[in-house]
C-alpha cells in the first residue's frame, strides 16, 4: 500500500513536477528525499478518540493535505502521526516533515512549529512558502480536532483548551 | 489637438529619432495620455495612417494589411469580437482564432519590415494567449472576474471540511482506480460536477456575487486537477 502510494502519488508527481514543469523547478535534496523515502504516509481511523485529523487545502493549486496525530491521553504526547497529501513535491515534503517533527512531542509544543522552520529545512523557494504554511495549518487543525473530540466526550471543561492556541 | 496624425511627409518622418517618437507622433497625444475606455479615440495605422474601423480590435490594418502594435487595453474578449460573457461558442472562437493567425502569424510576414515582424510576434502571442484563456472554462472564469478587479489568491489556504473531504475522497479514488473503465466512470462524474459549478459561476458572475464566483472557481480548480490526474493515468 505504501509503495503503491509512493510510486503513484509521489512518483508521478516527481516525474511531472520535475520533468514536465515548464519552469524546471529544482527541488532541494531533502524534498527529493521525502519523495523517495516517504515517512508516515497513511491513515488513522478518524473515529478513534485518540486521533486528531487536520484537513487543509490550497485551492488555487488544487492541493489537499491531511495530517493525523495519535495522542496518548495520559501524557498528552503525540505518539504517532501520518499524512496524505495530494499536491506538489513541496507540499508533500512539508507534510512529511511535519509528521516527523510532531512525533514524541507534547501537543502544546507542536502548536509552535512554524512554517518558516519547515521551509528552511526543505530550502523551499519563495513561491512554495505557502506549502509550508499549509503544513503548519494542518498540525494546528489536527490538534484542534483532537481537542474538540476530547471536550465533546468529556462533557466537562478542562483547563484552557489548546484549541484557542491553535486558532492564534 | 491634431486629429490627422498620419505621415505628413517624408521630411517629418526623417525628423523622428526613435521608434517610440514615431509611434507617439502618429497616434497623437490624446491617445498616449489615456487609452482606457475612451470611445471617441480613433486609432491610426502606423503605416498608411488609415483610421481603424473598429478601435477595439485594431490588430491589423485592412487598408494596407499591416500588423499593428499590441494595445494592452484591448481585452481578450474584444480581440475575439465578444462581449464580456461567460458562455462562449468554442467553434466560433476557433474560427476567429484561425482568421487572426492568417493575418498576424510571424511566419506570414517574413517579407515585411523588422518593425512589422516584431508587431506580428507580439500580436500573435497575445492572440494565442487570449485564445487559450477563453477556450478553457476555468481560465475564462478567472479572467472574467479579473477584468472586474477580482483576483484569485494564488496562496489561499482553506479548511472547509466538506469540500476538502470530498476532494480527498476524489483524489484517493483516482489514485486507487485500476483500469480504464473505473477511471472513465470517475471522469464522467467529474464532468458533471464541472458543468454544475460552471453554471454556478455564471449565475454568480451575472449577479456580481464575486464571493460565490470565487467559490465556484475553487471547486472547478479542484475538479480540473483531479481530471488531470485521470488523464495522466489513462
Amino acid at each position: 500500500m505504501l509503495r503503491h502510494l509512493t510510486t503513484t502519488i509521489l512518483g508521478q508527481r516527481l516525474r511531472s513536477a520535475v520533468g514536465g514543469d515548464v519552469l524546471r523547478r529544482m527541488y532541494h535534496e531533502r524534498v527529493v528525499d521525502h519523495y523517495n523515502n516517504p515517512r508516515n504516509v497513511g491513515s488513522f481511523d478518524k473515529n478513534d478518540p485518540n486521533v486528531g485529523t487536520g484537513l487543509v487545502g490550497a485551492p488555487a493549486c488544487g492541493d489537499v493535505m491531511k495530517l493525523q496525530i495519535r495522542v496518548d491521553e495520559e501524557s498528552g504526547k503525540i505518539v504517532d502521526a501520518c499524512f496524505k497529501t495530494f499536491g506538489c513535491g513541496s507540499a508533500i515534503a512539508s507534510s512529511s516533515v511535519a509528521t516527523e517533527w510532531v512525533k514524541g512531542k507534547p501537543m502544546e509544543e507542536v502548536l509552535s512549529i512554524k512554517n518558516t522552520e519547515i521551509a528552511k529545512h526543505l530550502s523551499l523557494p519563495p513561491v512554495k512558502l505557502h506549502c509550508s504554511m499549509l503544513a503548519e495549518d494542518a498540525i494546528k487543525a489536527a490538534v484542534k480536532d483532537y481537542e474538540a473530540k476530547r471536550s465533546k466526550s468529556n462533557g466537562s471543561q478542562d483547563a484552557e483548551p489548546l484549541g484557542k492556541a491553535a486558532d492564534a | 489637438m491634431e486629429q490627422t496624425t498620419h505621415l505628413q511627409s517624408s521630411d517629418d518622418f526623417a525628423q523622428r529619432k526613435t521608434e517610440k517618437e514615431i509611434r507617439v507622433a502618429l497616434r497623437g497625444p490624446k491617445e498616449n495620455h489615456s487609452i482606457l475606455g475612451v470611445t471617441a479615440q480613433k486609432y491610426h495605422c502606423w503605416n498608411c495612417g488609415a483610421n481603424a474601423e473598429n478601435s477595439t480590435q485594431f490588430l491589423f490594418c485592412e487598408a494596407c494589411r499591416s500588423v499593428q502594435p499590441v494595445n494592452e487595453s484591448t481585452d481578450y474578449f474584444q480581440i475575439f469580437g465578444l462581449g464580456r460573457e461567460y458562455k462562449v461558442k468554442v467553434e466560433e472562437l476557433e474560427k476567429k482564432y484561425k482568421d487572426w493567425q492568417k493575418k498576424l502569424h510571424p511566419d506570414l510576414v517574413h517579407s515585411k519590415s523588422q518593425r512589422e515582424r516584431e508587431y506580428a510576434a507580439e500580436q500573435s502571442a497575445r492572440v494565442i494567449d487570449a485564445y487559450r484563456t477563453l477556450t478553457d472554462p476555468l481560465s475564462r472564469a478567472i479572467y472574467l472576474v479579473k477584468l472586474e478587479g477580482v483576483l484569485v489568491n494564488e496562496e489561499e489556504r482553506i479548511t472547509d471540511p466538506e469540500l476538502l473531504a470530498e476532494v480527498m475522497e476524489l483524489r484517493e479514488a483516482v489514485d486507487e482506480a485500476e483500469g480504464t473503465r473505473a477511471l472513465n466512470e470517475i471522469q464522467v462524474q467529474l464532468q458533471e460536477k464541472l458543468r454544475y459549478w460552471s453554471n454556478s459561476f455564471e449565475d454568480a458572475y451575472l449577479n456580481k456575487n464575486y464571493d460565490d464566483a470565487l467559490a465556484s472557481i475553487r471547486r472547478m480548480t479542484y475538479y480540473k486537477r483531479a481530471n488531470e490526474e485521470i488523464v495522466k493515468k489513462l
